[in-house]
């Protein structure tokens, strides 16, 4: 999608039959007399959750200017039949009772283009549904515990993740790069203390159970705190009291600070580097690049139960 | 690029790096780089290595060491990084990720030929990380190479104490000026070097859509049954440069295009094109084809050949170019006003293969041209019987396989299409693809890519020694003859058109024609 128009695709989308879908796209492909922009599409990206939830996954998909994708919005409601709009590569269905969820996403999918279904809340069990017809689910609902209980049965039948573990791939790497100093890895079995921070606690657990998981170990004290206001996660500190990892947003916000102080040559190692953008758009552009199946967040998922 | 070697030298195997998004990681890394007060480390390396260090591309334990033959201080080398960052890769303030890289710069000064330079050096690698891998970038000109990669053996730097603790080098073009030297180059290289520690480096190698190449062919069940002798007709591989010889006169004035050009990146760029199939990504198989492609490719005749030359070469006249008008080439500062060197040669290829017998590859590169581009064209053969030619006029345009390689990287079909309406008209139509408009994310520069590669023990994408042998073998001849028949003048194109009538002859002698682009 251009960013000039269909940001306000809810909005200003023009009104169509469902069955005219496609042909109005290819209308609208061609609008006062200038050529459609010639892409080659990448995926079909669904977007279905209730309505107050759409509009900034929709305002997302229309800052990704760089990634040419064909973009379905599907808000719930009771409507068999519902308002439908469409905008270049893009159509709306506002109101669509859940009942009917997979059949319009049956109907829109394109079989030339892989389908990544944004799931942004809803009843859990329509996931069963959209799991045979998506290559991807991305998870991102506001109380993600019932649908990651779902994981690691829809991971069978399509590939699935979760942005709030998007959120985390960089404070992941982090912590990974700390494994590659000799140092720090002589040190890691005396590590027995972890402390998160951030406004998100799910994240927060979501990175103890990856970090669990991987090392296949325990914490002998999990420490979660909430801090309203800010970022997911803004401090993680893994250590034994002596020795220990810090990782945590710089004043910037923008960046990570990292500190290792561990025993022997060179063990205090600090760097600052970027945290990358943490919007909506880089996070579901971040997914559309990944096709393979995610053991490590499958993992992760299943692990989560365990820190409680 | 890949990471088909990059656990071996991290050991024992980190199970965090298990599932990561993020591409690899070189384990703790020192970057040398001799020529820190160049241009190159300055326009490029300096921003690649902040772009890399911005993204987590780096190891948590990464330092730079910069060297040079005046010795000017840790603080100036963390100056100069601010500098190139405003005036490369537009980083106008200093920001915290900039100023956490300043703080692991530091900077080794004096004569490269100096013992106690290297004693310095060893000093200050022993202080930073004595356990971690070293890389070595040369980025000095070509006459200083013996002497650097002499003393970093003779002072025990070129051996890798453990395989965490490798030692790696990096060469940068142009890797000899002929055959011999080439040859001479890679004996010294070796004697302080295993081959596996050596990274000649073609920036070519590290674009986007060069490393495609192999994705396309290789991956893509379509392609490899069409791409022969039977179904094409022949190719065209372009480097346009509309720059002239800038301040590199003193280098170009006895290298020339041949040289500068067509030995390194153009050949790079028809062995990924001519290769057979690697039986797996893997660096030394991949290596391996490309050399058998450059192998197989016929010397080139002389110009009293039957069928003509299949070398043209040219000098740039003055002329307008990108909108002013521009000097001759001889006019250039410090060019000699005689000089003979070429600014522009167009070439010939037949490559002698089961593939290929038959299929003529043609190559042109230049400077003063009408813009900046570099493509590959794979053109067609005709459809085997014009059955439109009853009831259209215009003949068939053969299709065509573009492969944008810069500066918009991309690839592009032409085929025929009917005009709508109820005559039977054909017209040609491309289908485009574009990096730029497909994929999201910033297409990582060549020397990003080149640099992680090297610092994760990769070497798919340099150079190997006998490719470079093997490409100069071809070259050197050329240049021979050049040199004994020794010209007043050679051919002169007006800057801002395609090269000289000779080379259009080169194509129209073959009943075939170059590409407008």
């Amino acid at each position: 999608m251009s960013d000039a128009n269909a940001g306000r695709l809810l909005e200003h989308g023009t009104e169509v039959p469902f069955s005219e879908i496609e042909a109005a796209l290819g209308r609208d492909g061609v609008q006062e007399g200038k050529r459609a922009s010639s892409l080659a599409l990448t995926a079909t990206v669904v977007v279905v959750g209730p309505p107050e939830r759409l509009s900034d996954a929709a305002e997302a998909l229309t800052q990704l200017t760089d990634i040419a994708i064909r973009a379905i919005l599907i808000s719930y409601g009771d409507r068999a039949t519902p308002v439908v709009r469409v905008w270049e590569h893009a159509v709306a269905l506002e109101g669509l009772t859940p009942h009917y969820l997979n059949n319009a996403v049956a109907a829109l999918r394109l079989s030339s283009l892989p389908t990544l279904v944004w799931w942004r809340g809803g009843p859990p069990e329509l996931l069963d549904g959209l799991a045979d017809l998506a290559d991807r689910l991305v998870l991102d609902a506001e109380k993600p515990v019932p649908v990651w209980a779902r994981v690691s049965a829809l991971a069978e039948r399509a590939a699935t993740s979760d942005l709030r573990w998007t959120r985390l791939t960089r404070w992941r790497a982090l912590m990974a790069h700390f494994w590659d100093i000799p140092e720090v890895r002589a040190a890691a079995p005396g590590f027995n203390r972890l402390r998160i921070e951030g406004s998100d606690l799910y994240a927060a657990r979501l990175y103890a159970a990856w970090l669990a998981s991987t090392l296949k170990w325990t914490p002998a004290a999990l420490e979660v705190h909430e801090k309203p206001g800010g970022a997911a996660i803004e401090c993680v500190e893994l250590g034994d009291g002596e020795q220990g990892l810090k990782l945590r947003t710089a004043s910037s916000s923008t960046c990570i600070e990292t500190a290792a102080r561990v025993h022997g040559h060179a063990g205090e190692v600090s760097r600052i580097v970027s945290l990358g953008d943490q919007g909506l758009c880089a996070l579901i552009g971040e997914e559309l690049r990944i096709r393979s199946r995610d053991l490590a967040f499958e993992r992760a998922v299943a692990a989560v139960g365990g820190l409680e | 690029m890949s990471s088909v070697v990059y656990d071996s030298v991290r050991m024992p195997a980190n199970p965090l790096q298990d599932g990561l998004r993020l591409e690899p990681t070189p384990g703790p890394t020192t970057l040398v780089i001799f020529g820190a007060t160049g241009d190159l480390t300055r326009r490029k390396l300096l921003p690649a290595v902040y772009r890399l260090f911005r993204s987590q591309r780096l190891p948590a334990r990464f330092s730079i060491i910069g060297a040079a033959r005046e010795d000017r201080g840790d603080d100036w080398f963390r100056t100069q990084l601010r500098g190139s960052l405003s005036e490369f890769a537009g980083v106008k303030e200093e920001d915290d990720v900039a100023r956490s890289l300043t703080e692991r710069m530091y900077f080794v000064g004096g004569d490269f030929a100096d013992g106690a330079v290297y004693r310095r050096l060893a000093g200050r690698l022993q202080e930073i990380d004595s356990a971690g891998g070293v890389l070595f970038y040369l980025a000095i000109p070509p006459s200083a190479y013996a002497t650097v990669i002499e003393q970093l053996g003779a002072s025990g730097l070129a051996a890798s104490p453990s395989p965490a603790a490798w030692r790696r080098v990096i060469v940068e073009k142009p890797f000899g000026t002929d055959l011999d030297s080439a040859r001479e180059l890679n004996k010294l290289v070796h004697k302080h070097f295993a081959e596996d520690q050596v990274f000649r480096i073609d920036h070519y190698l590290g674009k986007e859509t060069v490393q495609n190449l192999m994705v396309f062919r290789f991956a893509n069940g379509m392609f490899e049954p069409i791409w022969n002798r039977r179904y094409i007709d022949h190719i065209q591989i372009t480097a346009a440069e509309t720059v002239g010889v800038e301040r590199r006169a003193a280098y170009y004035e006895g290298a020339g295009a041949l040289r500068d050009m067509v030995q390194n990146h153009l050949m790079q760029l028809l062995s990924l094109v001519a290769m057979e199939p690697p039986i797996a990504f893997t660096a030394e198989s991949v290596r391996d084809r490309k050399l058998d492609a450059l192998l197989s490719v016929q010397p080139l005749q002389d110009d009293s050949a039957p069928d003509g030359p299949q070398v043209v070469r040219a000098q740039y006249g003055a002329g307008w170019v990108t909108g002013e008008e521009v000097p001759a080439y001889r006019s250039e500062p410090d060019v000699n006003p005689a000089s003979t060197t070429e600014t522009f040669v167009a070439l010939k290829f037949h490559i002698d293969s089961w593939r290929w017998a038959g299929v003529p590859f043609y190559i042109r590169t230049g400077k003063r041209l009408p813009k900046r581009t570099t493509e590959i064209a794979i053109q067609f053969r005709r459809p085997p019987l014009q059955i439109f030619k009853r009831v259209t006029a215009a003949s068939v345009a053969p299709n065509l396989l573009i492969i944008n390689v810069q500066p918009d990287e991309g690839i592009s079909v032409r085929f025929e299409a009917k005009l709508p309406g109820t005559r039977m008209q054909l017209a040609p139509v491309m289908m485009s693809f574009r990096y730029g408009t497909s994929f999201g994310g910033s297409v990582p520069e060549a020397y990003e890519t080149l640099l992680l590669d090297a610092m994760i023990g990769d070497p798919t994408l340099f150079a190997r020694h006998d490719f470079v042998e093997a490409s100069w073998a071809l070259i050197t001849p050329v240049h021979e003859r050049w040199r004994q028949a020794a010209p007043e003048q050679i051919p002169v194109y007006e800057s801002g058109e395609w090269g000289p009538a000779e080379a259009h002859a080169l194509m129209t002698r073959d009943g075939r024609r170059w590409r407008t682009l």
